[in-house]
């Protein structure tokens, strides 16, 4: 299809999209740095704002509140991700209903297992509050660890755990010193990937945090903020937030494939 | 006088309702190079598995040194096995591969170190003792995978198709590499292999597995000029067959011509057979007593040592192979078209049951 | 042997799938059936009331307009992304990877931000705007925050990398020469695209639309930020069910609709699919 396209053409769509794609994101980055923090007019470099960020008690609270969830969640979903991913893959008989229930939580829409989770909590009268958050976040987390890791599955030589018996080793030893020092790149990256899907998620902590201010997290807090009243600070909190997110992904991709893709 | 260090006692395994051994059994002599060989789905994997200790016989049993191993865990077993994929650690260097199941024994960190650097030295690879493997050429990760089952000194080294994926060239060197290496450390080997003429330059004896049973077990030379089925003829070599059927002391071919065998009682009288005969063992002027066959030459092939002939005959509806040597091709000139006689002696006929 | 191990492995994770996935949606699907309390709650007596309001005319307006901007949405979604695929499958195959990377990568980022970003870029002071006034146009502007106009492009915005990831993935795997031959039996540029390449990646343009329509009819995020609250969808409805106006098993309904949406179309998409794949086994 090379010899097909027009190349001209294509500079032009391509050049069109990105900027569609970056150029808000753009945007947001340069006005976190503007000392009058308004749009329309440039008045200065500045990182007041990330000041200001670091001062606003309900923000700091917030981030706090995201990173137990999200660290939280992340390593029960690691866990049992990466446990689900080697039993499926070693499996021999891999029905239909096995793969639907794994994949269906990447699948539903937010809002859908939102009020699920919300109905049955409220059903068992259990207090919602930051537990809830985590519970439910290691559901569509644990799928994406699963995802990624059964990836790797896919292209592991099982011979080298024979291998590693044959040479003397017992299945502890084996699990220690083969499988999961081959398998780790693959685990810390669903680990990262579910660390950023966690961070970001707003609709299920939304409905599953319950009232009390203090399990607010910090999409929900920014989505109050968007809501009610813009402030400047804002820039620089979607700054900080989505550099983190950039990041992690960009490790999780490096340690996946041995490479950031394009190098 | 060698003796038998490792016994199999009517081995069967069956996956689910397939059958794949089917009762074996066979001895194994201490220093031997023992080749298994048969097509795939022969069983011969499976065996090989069942030794090395990741599967376990349905049936049967498996004594090595006079010890029954046959649920013994691999990771208990005094045997190593060479993987067909090689199964090196990804993770780690050469040395780290190598080093691996020594350090299960637990022995000492020095000796370690030299038991490597002394298998490195003999494989080769003393420079690249700290690459990983994907850093390896395939000649390369075979030697490693070789020197990390040898390290270890097993009893027995089982070998899973070890050249299968290297090119032609590397593989005749590794062929005699193996067997220098094996007589080295006088480590007895058993190699899996489809390939008759590996078998055939590398083994001591070679058993030949179908369907999960045992056809035949001998020495290259033995299995070559005294095939005991024509499966066996057929697999190992190239050999020409033709219909017959026993009449008295003599076999009458197709045409009525008389063929002339060493006849035992393997075919009855009146019934029918199939002659057989190697292409090297026909030749151009036909002695007294001999067998003979008239053909057109359809084809001809050069192989420096020597030339091969396709003869087209009444015999059979396959053209019949003749192989000559250079001497006798070159005393008598041919071409394609050509109507000649070949013959061979009596004893040099093969007769297996239709 | 094998599989009683697998299921050691996978038990925990599929107790934790059970109890916070699977009961938990049958629960709303039960809930659905119930009948509201007079004070919110739920009375348990079994009731079709829920499901018939969902297709009460009362609330065809909703569903209209959540079809049509969910619909536009996934559509633009679609065409751009579609072209930006092609565009990225056409590069120089070193590029490819990086070029997806990047188009890839702002759907990691917070959704609330991509969201927010357009705030500022449409906002009546926002950069749009002086940009405009800056290049000397005096007069009032229309607005374009708060309109549907806003929610479609915040839609599009955040699917769009989806639905790129979604178009590449059989675009790469178009066998060049089967393109080169349909060219080679006198087929022009543009034939070839409409009676080769587009029936042959329709599984990925598939994927993308079923994706961006369902992920948009049931947001209740993009349209109470872009749209100002202006108008509704059927993720706003659900939402409202069950936060403001204590209807728990009418929001129980339709979330059940929603769901009914997506494996209907999901169906549809598999069907076209195996279609495609009397075309797709072509390719090498």
């Amino acid at each position: 299809m090379r010899s097909q396209a027009n190349p001209r053409l294509m500079l032009m769509i391509l050049s069109a999209v990105f900027a569609f794609l970056y150029i808000p994101i753009s945007v947001l980055f340069a006005l976190s740095f503007n000392e009058g923090g308004l749009p329309t007019a440039w008045t200065g470099f500045s990182v007041k704002w990330y000041g200001e960020l670091f001062r606003n008690k309900e923000i700091i609270g917030a981030a706090l509140n995201t990173l137990i969830v999200a660290v939280v969640s992340t390593l029960l979903a690691t866990m049992l991700g990466t446990l689900l991913a080697i039993g499926v893959e070693i499996r021999r008989r891999k029905g239909r209903f096995l793969e639907t229930i794994i994949f269906a939580p990447m699948i539903i829409p937010d809002i859908v297992l939102a009020i699920a989770l919300l109905s049955f909590f409220s059903m068992l009268n259990v207090t919602m509050g930051l537990h809830t958050v985590i519970v439910s976040h290691v559901v569509f987390n644990l799928a994406f660890v699963c995802s990624v890791v059964r990836a790797r599955l896919k292209t592991f030589d099982w011979s080298i755990v024979e291998a590693s018996a044959d040479l003397g080793a017992s299945t502890p030893i084996t699990l220690w010193r083969v499988v999961i020092p081959v398998m780790l790149p693959a685990v810390i990256a669903g680990a990262l990937l579910a660390f950023t899907l966690s961070v970001d998620e707003f609709i299920i902590a939304f409905f599953t945090a319950g009232a009390g201010r203090d399990s607010i997290t910090l999409p929900m807090q920014i989505f109050a903020m968007i809501r009610f009243g813009v402030t400047p600070e804002i820039n620089a909190l979607a700054t900080i937030v989505m550099t983190l997110s950039v990041i992690a992904l960009a490790l999780s991709q490096r340690l996946n494939r041995g490479g950031l893709p394009g190098q | 006088m060698t003796q038998t260090m490792l016994s199999l006692r009517n081995i069967k395994k069956h996956f689910g309702a397939v059958q794949a051994v089917a009762g074996i059994d066979l001895d194994i002599l201490e220093n031997e190079f023992f080749a298994l060989l048969g097509a795939s789905g022969s069983g011969k994997t499976t065996l090989l598995r069942m030794l090395a200790g990741f599967e376990m016989p349905t049936a049967g049993s498996i004594t090595l040194d006079g010890r029954d191993i046959t649920h013994t865990l691999p990771n208990h077993r005094p045997v190593n096995l060479m993987f067909q994929s090689y199964a090196l650690f990804p993770h780690m260097t050469v040395a780290q591969n190598i080093a691996y199941g020594l350090e299960m024994e637990k022995l000492p960190r020095t000796e370690i170190k030299s038991r490597v650097a002394d298998i490195l030295e003999v494989i080769q690879l003393s420079h690249l003792a700290t690459r990983k493997p994907d850093q390896l050429s395939g000649g390369q990760r075979q030697r490693v995978a070789l020197a990390r089952a040898l390290v270890k000194r097993p009893r027995l080294l089982l070998l899973d198709e070890p050249l299968g994926a290297l090119d032609k060239k590397l593989r005749g060197e590794m062929q005699l590499e193996l067997k220098r290496i094996q007589h080295e450390f006088g480590i007895t080997f058993i190699i899996v292999t489809h390939d008759q003429e590996e078998a055939l330059v590398m083994a001591d004896r070679i058993a030949i597995l179908q369907d999960g049973a045992l056809l035949q077990c001998g020495s290259p030379q033995d299995i070559y000029e005294h095939p005991q089925s024509r499966f066996a003829a057929d697999f190992i070599g190239v050999m020409n067959f033709f219909p017959v059927r026993r009449s008295g002391d003599h076999l009458l071919a197709n045409d009525g011509g008389r063929v002339f065998a060493d006849l035992d009682d393997a075919v009855a009288n009146n019934s029918d057979a199939v002659a057989a005969v190697r292409p090297e063992r026909l030749h151009l002027d036909v002695g007294k007593g001999e067998n003979s066959l008239t053909g057109r030459v359809s084809a001809m092939a050069y192989h420096g040592l020597d030339l091969q002939l396709h003869l087209e005959t009444p015999l059979s509806p396959d053209s019949v192979m003749v192989r000559l040597t250079a001497d006798a091709a070159e005393a008598r000139p041919l071409s394609i078209g050509d109507e000649i006689t070949v013959g061979w002696a009596a004893r040099d006929t093969r007769v297996f049951a239709a | 042997m094998t599989d009683r191990k697998s299921l050691y492995l996978m038990t925990p994770a599929l107790a934790w799938l059970t109890g916070l996935m699977v009961i938990p949606c049958l629960l709303i699907l039960v809930l659905a059936f119930f009948r509201r309390g007079i004070y919110g709650g739920i009375e348990y007596t079994f009731t079709l009331e829920n499901i018939w309001l969902v297709f009460d005319p009362l609330y065809a307006g909703i569903f209209v307009k959540s079809a049509t901007i969910a619909g536009t949405s996934a559509l633009i979604a679609v065409i751009v992304g579609y072209a930006a695929a092609y565009a990225i499958a056409a590069a120089p195959s070193r590029r490819q990877p990086m070029l997806l990377f990047f188009a890839v990568l702002p759907f990691w980022s917070n959704y609330l931000v991509r969201t927010y970003a357009w705030i500022v870029l449409l906002n009546r002071e926002g950069l749009i705007a002086s940009v405009v006034h800056s290049l000397g146009y005096d007069g009032e502007l229309p607005r374009l925050l708060y309109t549907e106009s806003a929610v479609v492009v915040g839609l599009v915005y955040n699917y769009l990398p989806f639905v790129i990831l979604a178009c590449y993935a059989p675009l790469s795997r178009l066998n060049p020469e089967v393109i080169e031959a349909s060219r080679d039996l006198g087929g022009s540029g543009w034939t070839t695209f409409r009676r080769v390449t587009l029936p042959m990646t329709a599984p990925g343009i598939a994927t993308g639309f079923v994706f961006v329509f369902v992920l948009s009819i049931g947001n209740f995020v993009t349209p109470a930020l872009l749209g100002g609250g202006q108008f509704q969808m059927i993720g706003n409805l659900v939402y409202a069910q069950f936060l403001t106006a204590n209807d728990w098993p009418f929001g129980a309904a339709l979330s059940m609709f929603l769901i009914a949406i997506m494996m209907g179309l999901l169906t549809l998409q598999t069907f076209a699919t195996e279609r495609a794949s009397g075309a797709r086994k072509e390719e090498s």
